[in-house]
């Protein structure tokens, strides 16, 4: 009996420790998979780990990550550490108080705390505004920007506030262990204050200074959500763009660079862990003991006739931090800069640094879900974007309501590349506001090893022939287009029957269980791994999926007989932009060929460059060695004819956009 | 023989509503040994951080040697501090720490900071370590030192600096009886060696009597008495001091003329005069001043109720007339037994009445008033038990 119970809490204890570690594991072994699936396992190899060291925007992130984690955890350790030495000298019923305050913001939700810094720093730079327009208005000697944004500035306040609990949590026990009289004694035999606190309290508080400082490191290289809401627009830190990462797909350089996180972090704690084990091994065994080398190497150091080579040592790494902050912010601010904020997976990074080395101009390419969460993110103001690359649909709407400004064409010859079919389109007839970035088509993909024969009618997404294996689109948008190219009616129709004869057939479909559910990103994994077998997406995308599809699953694009959707994402600038003119510049150059046919191979967008669209097969076959399948670069590149029995989205006037939201929400999850 | 050094004139301290010092008037003698004796809370620790510069007073003056010194800091005052629990720095060994006030800077005579040359540094430790009988000891690590050494090694380290005073602050407090008898002598020593001044806060009657020039009785926030040990201890002023220096029998009397007072309808001879006549008065009668007799042949007679063997000397107590006497007496007394006493006259004591008068000198709760004697005294502030031997971190 009692055996049994040992055996059954032993195997209870391994199967936590498993459901514990089994996915970090999981997420280190597929770091080093040859393939690109993030579930079939091709063979070893550290390409994941050269490709991340060579993707310049996982390092720029990396770079802000270590950044801000320094400079916030150096802030806080003094703050903090004064803070709780203060805190030491009240009384003893205030100091609890208060530390029982300083716990509150530890066990806060992040959520809350971002939010409400996010808040914060908005309220503050309003009021900022209008001090900035009263004092510029009354004299003229300084002119203070009245435009303040969020950025790499408010996220290291963010950060350095919530580090600093962390510290005094540390600092404070220290404190509580020293004898009080030691600051007294210290006083009395001849030190000021301040000689008593480095001459006394650091060696005796040292302990807490360095495991506070290591949690408070460890917490900013790992903080997302309150970086997320304080960093703006133009700042992104390493959880931050491996989020953006993950929007597509999981790729092994996401697990290359969590693999990497997670050690390092594994490293502090262990450093922290040993460091607090030998305290307390030293603490118990209090007879002399023959020092260590490195203590007699930091006792010889510390004599006084060492003094000079201390001092040279302490003032050369005082200069040393000083002379890399000035490097850090100075050659960040003073380059010029063009702030770009796109979709995920969606340029070969490659052209950014080239653009960067050609023109000397920094990109700062962010990446924002939808085009809803861009548009949302634009009101709200917290963006200083100067190019967006929005689709179709949601450029009128910008247009509509003047957000966006007019590009100088004459800065933009590439322009001129731009194959006639893609310009001037509905979304902006005169062609004043964009320039083409690229298009594609939204058809039917399946698992032609699940489905009995070929699919060509939408109405594969609504019968019960495949319930359980459907896959709705979750995007109002999309999949209520489908049900009504389904049904025969325009894409953009106002007409609230048809519309709502096309979100009947949807829900019906729902409610009979056809769809295993909506998704939109999840969408790779599923029809990767053969655990769907039909769905709608992009052209582009399906052309990835083919690349990682497992063994077993044969994925197949059709664009069906009664139509579909196509559309164009467009480079636009906004009104106000920041850095018109490197706008210009990164627009041009995002519409040379070559660069078009590099996006091209890249994300399996096609090019709206009829050079590029013309060259890619060719482009493609030097590079790999084989012929381009031209049924793929059909797919890719839809044909004319193909085009023809596609319809762009317009604008929806405001009743059928509330129409959609409300049919949408009526669908639930 | 000696010169005025400090001066506290009309000192008082108080927090709020609170009043920890009430008016003290207070000077010490330069090369004096004085100590300020009193239970716990009665002031004393309060006085000596404003000697030491780490308390200002609320109102009243300091002088050392004649210059006021209320505002200037503990750094610039020739004095230092014994602290309670020896405050020794955990992350520095012996050596260094004696040598921690000699290594900061001083303010020459033209004001510039200098620093003594290591050479002097190391004679001058060593010096002291020989002083305290600590040579042999200087690698060491603190934590590594037993309590009496660590209390060494924290006298070492304030007197290195040469100070004119030296504070201790129940500097034996933690140690046991038998070493505190030794640091007793040899903080005696010490100071006659040295010839400084040292201030001295105790709660401990004996060490007080057997160390000092000159004891200051506290209590309240109030000086009570001061005087020599033998003034304290065979003229104390009121019931208060009487019973806190020994052990003392303090019995309401009334004066009835010039060297006779009368106790319990009874009227003994006594020393004292001044007194009105007929003026009720304390009288304090020293437990070893009473010799027990035949119950026949005594002034007074009474029952035994207790017996207690003390080794030299039986501690009885002795009822008469339902007040309890404490006699220290060798020869031994059963239980139940009548016996009568007489006291000398030079074993009566007359106060006149005070404060304190009724509060003290019965023994009938004999055993809660010895152990109260024995209580050590709590921590001032808070009250917070800072344990500077744990988590001590040395480099």
């Amino acid at each position: 009996m009692k055996q049994s119970n040992r055996i059954g809490s032993r195997l209870f204890i391994g199967l936590t420790f498993l459901f514990l570690y089994l996915p970090i594991f999981l997420l280190i072994i597929f770091s080093f998979n040859a393939g690109d699936s993030s579930a079939v396992w091709k063979g070893f190899s550290l390409n994941w780990y050269v490709s991340l060291f060579q993707n310049s925007l996982i390092m720029e992130s990396l770079y802000t990550t270590l950044l801000v984690s320094l400079l916030a955890t150096a802030i806080a350790t003094v703050a903090g550490t004064f803070a709780a030495i203060g805190l030491y000298s009240l009384g003893r019923r205030k100091r609890d108080a208060l530390l029982v305050v300083n716990d509150i913001p530890m066990m806060n939700a992040d959520i809350v705390t971002g939010v409400s810094l996010c808040l914060f720093f908005v309220a503050f730079f309003q009021g900022w505004g209008a001090f900035a327009n009263w004092f510029n208005g009354v004299q003229s000697v300084v002119t203070l920007p009245d435009k303040l944004h969020l950025g790499f500035t408010t996220m290291l306040l963010a950060h350095v506030a919530f580090n600093i609990p962390y510290v005094i949590l540390n600092v404070a026990p220290k404190l509580r262990q020293m004898d009080k009289n030691l600051v007294d004694a210290a006083q009395d035999l001849g030190c000021t204050w301040m000689q008593a606190f480095w001459k006394v309290i650091l060696p005796e508080i040292k302990p807490g200074i360095v495991s506070g400082a290591l949690i408070a490191f460890t917490m900013s290289i790992d903080d997302f959500v309150i970086s997320y809401f304080t960093a703006g627009s133009s700042t992104s830190t390493l959880a931050m763009r491996i989020y953006s990462m993950t929007k597509k797909r999981i790729t092994p350089e996401v697990n290359a660079v969590s693999t990497l996180l997670f050690l390092s972090v594994l490293v502090l704690l262990v450093l922290n862990n040993v460091r607090e084990i030998r305290q307390e091994r030293r603490a118990a065994s209090q007879e002399i003991r023959e020092p260590s080398f490195f203590e007699k190497l930091s006792m010889r150091f510390n004599q006084p006739s060492f003094k000079w080579v201390r001092r040279g040592v302490t003032a050369a790494m005082a200069c040393a931090f000083v002379v890399v902050v000035v490097l850090l912010t100075g050659a960040t601010s003073s380059q010029p800069v063009v702030n770009v904020c796109s979709w995920g997976e969606y340029i070969d990074e490659d052209l950014i640094t080239q653009f960067e080395e050609e023109t000397g101009i920094r990109v700062n390419y962010q990446t924002a879900e939808s085009n809803e969460a861009l548009y949302s993110l634009l009101k709200s103001g917290g963006a200083d974007y100067d190019v967006i690359v929005p689709s179709d649909y949601m450029i009128s709407q910008l247009i509509e309501e003047d957000m966006l400004e007019e590009l100088d064409y004459s800065q933009i010859p590439n322009f001129e590349l731009i194959d006639q079919r893609f310009r001037n389109l509905p979304y902006d007839p005169e062609n004043k506001y964009t320039v083409p970035y690229t298009w594609g088509t939204l058809g039917l993909i399946y698992n032609a090893n699940m489905v009995d024969g070929e699919l060509d009618s939408w109405g594969a997404l609504y019968g019960d022939e495949y319930a359980g294996s459907v896959l709705l689109i979750n995007n109002s948008r999309d999949a209520l287009g489908a049900a009504l190219i389904h049904l025969g009616y325009s894409v953009n129709t106002t007409n609230e029957a048809e519309i709502r004869e096309a979100f009947g057939l949807i829900s019906d479909a729902s409610r009979r269980g056809v769809f295993q559910g909506k998704v939109m990103d999840q969408v790779f994994q599923k029809m990767e791994g053969g655990n769907a077998a039909i769905a709608s997406y992009y052209a582009g995308d399906y052309l990835s999926m083919l690349e990682n599809q497992a063994d077993g699953v044969d994925l197949r694009y059709v664009i069906p007989e009664e139509g579909a959707n196509w559309f164009v994402d467009a480079m636009c600038v906004l009104k106000d932009a920041p850095h018109y003119d490197a706008a210009m510049a990164w627009i041009n150059f995002i519409a040379s060929t070559d660069a078009n046919l590099a996006n091209m191979d890249y994300i399996w967008y096609a090019s709206p460059n009829a050079e590029a669209l013309e060259q890619y097969p060719a482009y493609y076959e030097e590079l790999y060695g084989e012929e381009l399948d031209p049924e793929l670069y059909e797919i890719m590149a839809a044909p004319a004819d193909v085009l023809e029995r596609c319809e762009m989205y317009t604008v929806l006037p405001r009743a059928t956009r509330a129409l959609y939201n409300d049919l949408w929400i009526q669908l639930g999850t | 023989m000696s010169k005025e050094l400090i001066r506290l004139s009309d000192c008082v301290m108080s927090y709020g509503d609170e009043v920890v010092l009430d008016h003290i008037n207070l000077y010490i003698n330069d090369k004096e040994f004085l100590t300020l004796l009193g239970p716990s809370g009665c002031g004393k620790t309060t006085t000596l951080r404003i000697i030491g510069g780490f308390l200002s007073p609320t109102a009243g003056d300091v002088l050392f040697d004649g210059v006021r010194i209320n505002d200037v800091p503990p750094h610039q005052r020739a004095v230092n501090t014994v602290f309670q629990r020896y405050a020794l720095f955990p992350h520095l060994n012996v050596f260094e720490n004696v040598a921690f006030g000699l290594r900061i800077p001083k303010a020459d005579g033209s004001g510039r900071k200098v620093k003594l040359p290591e050479q002097e540094i190391h004679q001058r430790v060593m010096e002291m370590l020989e002083v305290v009988n600590l040579k042999g000891f200087e690698k060491r690590p603190v934590s590594a030192l037993s309590g009496g050494q660590q209390q060494r090694v924290a006298i070492a380290r304030a007197l290195v600096n040469r100070p004119r005073v030296l504070l201790l602050d129940e500097p034996l407090g933690a140690l046991d009886m038998r070493l505190r008898k030794d640091m007793q002598n040899e903080l005696k020593r010490i100071q006659q060696e040295m010839e400084i001044t040292f201030i001295y806060v105790t709660h401990d009657q004996e060490e007080a009597l057997a160390m000092s020039d000159t004891v200051v009785v506290m209590d309240g926030g109030r000086i009570q008495q001061i005087g020599t040990p033998e003034d304290i201890y065979n003229e104390p002023k009121n019931a208060f001091v009487a019973d806190f220096i020994g052990e003392s029998n303090i019995i309401d009397g009334i004066m009835r003329d010039d060297g006779v007072v009368e106790i319990f309808n009874r009227r003994f001879q006594c020393l004292d005069k001044g007194f009105a006549k007929d003026e009720p008065v304390d009288v304090v009668i020293r437990p070893e001043d009473v010799d027990i007799v035949d119950e026949e042949a005594g002034q007074l007679r009474g029952t035994v109720t207790s017996v207690t063997f003390k080794g030299v000397h039986y501690d009885t107590i002795v009822d008469f007339y339902g007040f309890k006497w404490l006699i220290q007496t060798t020869d031994f007394c059963p239980v139940d037994s009548h016996i009568g006493i007489k006291i000398d006259p030079d074993g009566i004591h007359v106060m006149k009445k005070s404060q304190y008068s009724g509060m003290f000198g019965d023994y009938s709760s004999y055993s809660e008033e010895y152990e109260e004697l024995d209580v050590v005294e709590p921590e001032d502030e808070d009250g917070e038990e800072s344990d500077s031997q744990e988590g001590g971190y040395e480099e």
